[in-house]
């Protein structure tokens, strides 16, 4: 069996005694779309930043294509890509700059140009990145991630404030990508998107792994209709459905 | 090397388009040294032995360092910071450290930038002549440069919020800018305030430059030792308290 993408083992992460990641274990394969759902809250990001090594975990340990992102930060992200939450970018920056930038980070990028016609941002190339809509920038936020070339690539609430039209096309542009073999790590609010994306997902609350499987296996494990019926189902929140 | 060039480029391009790096850093020196020049110039500042105009000469050649010191760097480190982009720069195979590293040279242009075009209208239109060695100067000045740039860098390590930052900018700032003889004449200011200028770090660089740009070597162990204290200690203290978020 190959060895899976990303591993995590009973990790565990708590802040001033409040246990914010608990005792989570999951794998990631090689080539699957992966999705950690839960509330807000519920600890996503922080599993996203304990895996690439952004905090220091408590106890258990994560690995990326079996590599400790910690102390092999090089090695790793010449392999992965990000996207995180709330990043901004530097004031006065176009889009081809920011692209040129993060280009120069690796040691052999993927041509911009061409990622920025894949994702619709091709006539936007000397634009400032402040002036782009929201959708706008999330689609750069996606190509700066991709501009290493990467086979891992994590995608931290990636569509959240994006409309109908432009969710549909960074959906579409990410099973192109997983067609050519590119293992994805998400996190999202929206059901219906880990439902036309994901191979398996991770449903977290408070920390903890409430279950985790393929989309058809855990809706069969909640006896509902669909992901977004599931997820309340296991969030416990019963009466909504 | 080649992909640094690429990113320290981009960087550049983008500090000139912040207005206040055109004006604080390039068109103030300028300004004020033509004023200075044109009331005062050729006349003897107080008891200094210089003129005015080698004297604002001098001073005003500092500012760039000053600007670039206690507002760009600081800005820009705790902004990086703050908006998440170290962050971003940690998950990829280059160290935040490259780009804080070409800010910091962007930073160092700027300032020697406005010096050059300070020395550009001394010596084309006011018929500066430097009476000491010019690259005993030019030495002292990147001393002085280094120095103030590692007080900037401490203050971006030391302040975690933005807000922290303003205040500690401000009172960095605007102090050095006024009283450390930088733009307005030290031989002017009262006994006291002469003091107090020379114990500011800008204000001990000054008089060193002052004192070379003369060709008197005699009184510089002090101020050059001083200058290679602050910058060894503050650049210590920047490189250990930093943090990327």
């Amino acid at each position: 069996m190959n060895e899976p993408s990303v591993s995590v083992r009973n990790l565990t992460k708590s802040f001033s005694g409040r246990a914010v990641v608990d005792d989570l274990s999951f794998d990631v394969r090689k080539g699957e779309v992966f999705a950690l759902l839960g509330h807000n809250g519920a600890g996503k990001s922080t599993t996203i930043d304990l895996i690439l090594g952004l905090k220091e975990p408590n106890g258990g340990s994560a690995k990326i294509l079996g590599m400790d992102a910690a102390k092999h930060r090089k090695q790793v992200f010449e392999r992965v890509g990000v996207q995180l939450q709330n990043t901004q970018y530097q004031p006065n920056i176009t889009v081809e700059e920011a692209c040129i930038e993060f280009a120069s980070l690796y040691a052999a990028p993927a041509d911009y140009p061409q990622l920025l016609e894949q994702f619709g941002l091709g006539t936007l190339r000397k634009s400032f990145v402040s002036k782009l809509s929201g959708g706008e920038r999330q689609k750069l936020s996606v190509v700066l991630a991709l501009i290493g070339k990467p086979e891992v690539v994590f995608l931290d609430e990636l569509t959240t404030g994006l409309d109908v039209v432009a969710r549909r096309e960074v959906w579409r542009t990410l099973k192109q990508l997983k067609c050519q073999g590119l293992t994805i790590f998400l996190t999202t609010h929206y059901m219906e998107e880990a439902e036309a994306l994901c191979d398996r997902v991770c449903i977290i609350r408070s920390g903890k792994k409430v279950i985790e499987g393929t989309i058809e296996e855990t809706i069969a494990a909640s006896g509902q209709r669909n992901l977004e019926e599931t997820y309340l189902f296991f969030m416990g929140e019963e009466e909504l459905l | 090397m080649k992909r640094f060039w690429k990113m320290y480029q981009v960087e550049q391009k983008i500090f000139f388009r912040s207005p206040d790096v055109i004006l604080f850093c390039l068109a103030m020196p300028l300004v004020v040294f033509i004023v200075i020049t044109m009331i005062t110039g050729g006349k003897n500042a107080a008891d200094s032995g210089l003129t005015y105009l080698q004297s604002a000469y001098v001073s005003l050649s500092t500012v760039g360092i000053c600007c670039s010191a206690f507002m760009s760097i600081p800005i820009t480190v705790v902004e990086l910071r703050s908006q998440g982009i170290l962050r971003r720069m940690y998950c990829s195979p280059c160290s935040p450290a490259r780009l804080l590293a070409c800010d910091t040279i962007c930073s160092g242009v700027v300032a020697a930038l406005s010096t050059l075009i300070l020395t550009v209208a001394a010596v084309f239109f006011f018929g500066y002549r430097m009476p000491g060695n010019v690259f005993a100067y030019l030495a002292v000045w990147l001393l002085t440069m280094v120095s103030m740039f590692s007080i900037g860098l401490m203050v971006a390590s030391l302040c975690r919020t933005t807000k922290s930052m303003n205040v500690a900018t401000s009172l960095l700032y605007f102090p050095m800018l006024l009283f450390s003889g930088a733009t307005i004449p030290a031989e002017v200011f009262p006994g006291a305030l002469r003091t107090v200028a020379g114990w500011m770090p800008l204000g001990v660089g000054i008089r060193l430059l002052k004192s070379v740009s003369m060709g008197c070597y005699d009184k510089i162990i002090m101020p050059v030792v001083s200058l290679t204290a602050i910058a060894v200690i503050c650049g210590t203290v920047a490189v250990r308290t930093f943090r990327w978020e």
